[in-house]
């Protein structure tokens, strides 16, 4: 199954990820969410980039919070709100939110 | 073209949650989807009619019509407008939304083809 889950929060999720069986999982980072792809601890980026193998930052919450693209882990892909709407059509059957 | 149907139970009106869902959606829409959109507790607030436009805040009552009008389906539970005070009077109206019960959403679900559940905070 492949999983697409939307992360809101600036929260460590990892623990919550870890206990979703997926065989894909993707990683929708949204809100206050994006600052696990711009945020680094020690020089360490978020835990939760080492989580799923597809990792997405929607681009206007992003830039809502001044975060220009480049400011992204390298991890991560940045998407519009378009983009979403067709990876969830063709990537993931499955949806939920944190 | 594939439905999408998202169930937004937050959140009150400029909360991000409510702004995320709404933009989801009219996206889809704009793209050819069919989508459902279910606002169950605090989202009910969404169906308020009368909200204004302010400055520097979240205004969506036109962009969701806007999606209705090109073909979004709204809507809202009716225990939960209830439970708030917000009796049939006072939510807008508009061909493509109804108040129900849950049943609609879970109906929504079963027909679906991706569904996308937003929780309460």
């Amino acid at each position: 199954m492949k999983l697409g889950v939307f992360v809101s929060d600036y929260q460590t999720a990892v623990n919550t990820l870890d206990r979703l069986k997926s065989d894909t999982l993707g990683i929708f980072l949204v809100q206050n969410g994006v600052y696990h792809a711009t945020i680094a601890e020690n020089g360490k980026g978020s835990a939760l980039l080492d989580a799923a193998p597809r990792i997405y930052a929607l681009r206007e919450d992003l830039e809502t919070r001044g975060f220009a693209a480049d400011a992204v882990d390298s991890r991560v892909k940045v998407v519009g709100y378009g983009d979403v709407v067709d990876l969830i059509f063709s990537d993931y059957p499955k949806l939920a939110w944190l | 073209m594939a439905k999408l149907t998202i169930g937004c139970f937050s959140s009150l009106v400029g909360s991000m949650s409510l702004d995320f869902a709404v933009k989801l959606a009219e996206t889809a829409v704009e793209k050819g989807h069919e989508v459902d959109f279910w606002m169950s507790g605090n989202a009910t607030m969404l169906s308020k009619k009368g909200q204004k436009s302010f400055k520097d805040y979240s205004y969506l009552d036109k962009r969701i019509r806007a999606a209705m009008d090109k073909g979004m389906n709204m809507c809202a539970c009716e225990a939960c407008a209830e439970a708030r005070g917000y009796h049939k009077e006072d939510t807008f109206d508009h061909p493509k939304f109804i108040r129900k019960s849950m049943d609609w959403y879970l109906a929504s679900c079963h027909t679906a083809d991706r569904v996308l559940h937003i929780g309460g905070e």
